[in-house]
């Protein structure tokens, strides 16, 4: 190595330094310490602080809470990603090919995205309220148990955060489809393809790479789902819409057990890192072919 | 121009010496300043700033700053125990609710006032709230407010079927189907209670245990001493549901959903705290003059009903620079007259039994005489330090078994597992 090069290694560590340093003060040092707290029965107001070792994992995997927490999550995530692709697109799709009013219409959009969680969450309380709620007295009265009914509790969640988070997906794609060439869409219509086929075969193809992202950010969200339900039931009734997330407010910040809370948050962290890879590995690859 | 600058320079600097000057004098007086964390009262007139004003004067060179905590209980919490895990002296006195006050003393975040205490100063009030002020035989904090469970009724619709209010709950589902029958109005609910998964919930099964004779802790802490008459309580809550003498939304009703349905003539019995008498009375009401209000009902074979209590106290925190200020103000806040003026002013109760029969509060709230007595009976939910691990734990088990996914005797059961192995930490 010369000198010069050596110089450059020197210049270059101190010019990531600050980013490793601000990434280890703020991620890597409370991380470490929730998983050295996870081996921990911790309940400082009871003064009960020990070293439990896999204590509340091996609890973990017999709680039946645990897995129901699990279950909610992982449907709500599938749930309300799934829809909100679905109609993320559609979205794009009709206000693409809206004449007049598209500003109107993205505006409308963003409005509901730039709702925080828990106002749009108070929002549905009150569309979803027994007697008095908007659905309900559109649809006579009592007709829908909504946030009491463990069958309808959950997707009525899910709803919610659909119409919250959708304009997040319609936007992204809305952006990608403006930047399709038209002579793209001329050559197919020369070719003879119809509508669907353009749809198929040309739309949703360069549509793929965005969509990717877009469901990568919002499965990541919705990992991590927290206000909507916290706000809207509770994660009630009988535990059908608490996600893990909210099971682990529970632990920690509700009755305070450090130890138990931080492994319910590890299994949290866990599972966002392993999708999050999983995800990483599919752009990868779509860069390769694309 | 340059003058202009010149004399806009001197300003500035003349500026700069007085806000200087300021600070310092400001240091030389610096009147005490006491911080109270309270959440906003409820009602016509808040009479908390006067109360608060009146303090200052009888007290020169003291100032009080109320701060209010966020509106919903589980959010005061989390502000509490992050505040004051982290030693933050940043409050005196705080409002507490009953069932934080163990936890918070066992902590030792609030200032143990038994020494302060005069023989028989807290005689006064409520023997209920004095215990649920009191934890390992010294008192905590100072009773401010009361709540007890009520039974509500339209005393209209039973007048004119010729009913009195039920004393059993088998008698209150009778009477039910006979006024729904006759009056067959389908949007007139039988009883509405609170059935959502929160705390509420628990205060509503805790008062069907009570109702069957059991309990969720017995005295030596063994965890649903009677675990057949548990489930066979949750088993009947689940049958008013099915049965549909209560609404299918009880599985998501809070307090005021409940009493918003009653109050807009919707149901014939309510069980609510005290706050909504008041507002069933107000000038826009749809049921003001019909409702009157009676002990719960009990079980035709088990005991008497009894309403949980509940409320807010007073506490010091341990970590005040001035606690005897801070005590003062505490009972300044919860003297007579202060507990007067809140009655007067909002929809709450006292903790003191005089002002139940008090000339002046009378003629405003005719029915507080009848409350002390529905008071005086009311029970405490268990005054444990773990008490929010218990409620968090049992709730989710409790409402699943309202909903009716799971038997009432599993529901138990694996509450109690699971209760038993937070709790085997923590005793």
């Amino acid at each position: 190595m010369t000198g010069r090069e050596a110089a450059d290694r020197r210049r270059a560590l101190v010019c990531v330094a600050p980013t490793v340093l601000a990434l280890g003060a703020l991620t890597v040092y409370p991380g470490v310490w929730v998983l050295w707290l996870s081996l921990q029965r911790r309940i400082p107001i009871f003064d009960v602080s020990r070293f439990a070792g896999f204590e509340n994992y091996a609890f973990l995997a017999v709680d039946s809470r645990f897995w129901s927490a699990a279950r909610t999550t992982a449907v709500f995530t599938l749930g309300s990603v799934a829809l909100e692709v679905v109609l993320g697109v559609a979205a794009a799709l009709a206000i693409q090919t809206q004449r007049r009013g598209r500003r109107l219409a993205l505006s409308l959009l963003l409005l509901a995205w730039a709702m925080p969680a828990v106002v749009a969450a108070k929002l549905f309380e009150w569309l979803y309220h027994p007697s008095a709620g908007l659905i309900n007295v559109a649809l006579g009265r009592h007709a829908i148990n909504w946030l009491g009914d463990p069958l309808v509790a959950l997707p009525a969640v899910i709803f919610a955060d659909v119409w919250r988070t959708m304009p997040f997906v319609a936007i992204l794609c809305y952006a990608r489809l403006l930047a399709i060439p038209a002579d793209v869409y001329e050559a197919a219509q020369v070719d003879g393809a119809g509508r669907l086929g353009t749809l198929t075969r040309i739309t949703l193809p360069l549509l793929g790479r965005i969509l990717l992202l877009a469901t990568l950010f919002r499965t990541l969200d919705a990992l991590r789902a927290f206000d909507i339900m916290f706000v809207l039931t509770g994660g009630g009734p009988a535990g059908t819409t608490e996600t893990l997330t909210v099971y682990a407010y529970r632990a920690l910040f509700q009755t305070l057990q450090l130890g138990f809370g931080s492994a319910v948050s590890v299994v949290v962290f866990l599972l966002v890192m392993a999708v999050a890879w999983a995800y990483l590995r599919l752009l990868r690859a779509g860069a390769v072919t694309a | 121009m340059v003058a202009l600058r010149r004399a806009a320079h001197r300003s500035l600097w003349l500026l700069g010496l007085l806000a200087f000057g300021g600070c310092v004098a400001g240091q030389e007086t610096a009147p005490v300043t006491l911080v109270f964390k309270y959440a906003r009262i409820l009602g016509n007139a808040d009479p908390l700033p006067a109360l608060l004003r009146q303090f200052e004067a009888a007290h020169p060179g003291v100032r009080v700053r109320g701060e209010a905590l966020p509106w919903a209980s589980d959010d005061q919490h989390q502000f509490y125990i992050i505040n004051l895990e982290g030693r933050s002296p940043g409050f005196d006195v705080m409002m507490l609710d009953c069932i934080w006050v163990p936890e918070f003393a066992r902590a030792g975040w609030l200032l143990d006032l038994t020494p302060s205490l005069k023989p028989d100063e807290l005689a006064p009030h409520f023997p209920s709230a004095v215990a649920e002020a009191t934890y390992g035989g010294r008192v905590w904090a100072l009773p401010w407010t009361f709540n007890v469970g009520l039974l509500y009724y339209r005393a209209d619709l039973l007048a004119k079927y010729g009913l009195r209010p039920p004393e059993t709950y088998e008698t209150l589902v009778e009477q039910v189907r006979r006024i729904r029958a006759g009056e067959r109005d389908p949007t007139l609910d039988g009883y509405v209670w609170q059935g959502k998964q929160y705390e509420g919930l628990v205060v509503n099964v805790l008062e069907a245990f009570w109702a069957n004779g059991t309990r969720v802790l017995a005295e030596d802490g063994t965890i649903f001493p009677e675990p057949a008459r548990a489930a066979d309580a949750l088993r009947f809550l689940r049958g008013l549901i099915e049965s549909g003498v209560s609404p299918a939304w009880t599985t998501a009703a809070d307090e005021e959903l409940s009493r918003r349905a009653f109050g807009d003539g919707h149901a014939i019995f309510l069980r609510n705290w005290p706050y909504a008498m008041d507002l069933f009375e107000g000038q826009d009401s749809a049921v003001r003059g019909k409702v009157a209000f009676a002990p719960l009902p009990g079980r035709a074979r088990g005991e008497q009903g009894v309403g949980s209590t509940g409320g807010a106290h007073l506490g010091v925190s341990r970590r005040s620079r001035h606690p005897d200020l801070a005590l003062a103000l505490a009972r300044h806040l919860t003297s007579e007259a202060a507990q007067r003026a809140i009655t007067l002013g909002a929809a709450l109760s006292p903790t003191r039994q005089s002002l139940y029969r008090d000339p002046e509060v009378t003629r405003d709230h005719p029915a507080m005489p009848r409350l002390q007595a529905l008071a005086l009976a009311g029970r405490p939910r268990p005054i444990v330090p773990y008490y929010l691990l218990l409620s968090a734990t049992v709730q989710p088990e409790f409402s699943a078994a309202l909903v009716g996914i799971k038997p009432p005797e599993r529901a138990i059961a694996e509450a109690g597992t699971r209760l038993g192995y937070f709790l085997e930490a923590v005793r």
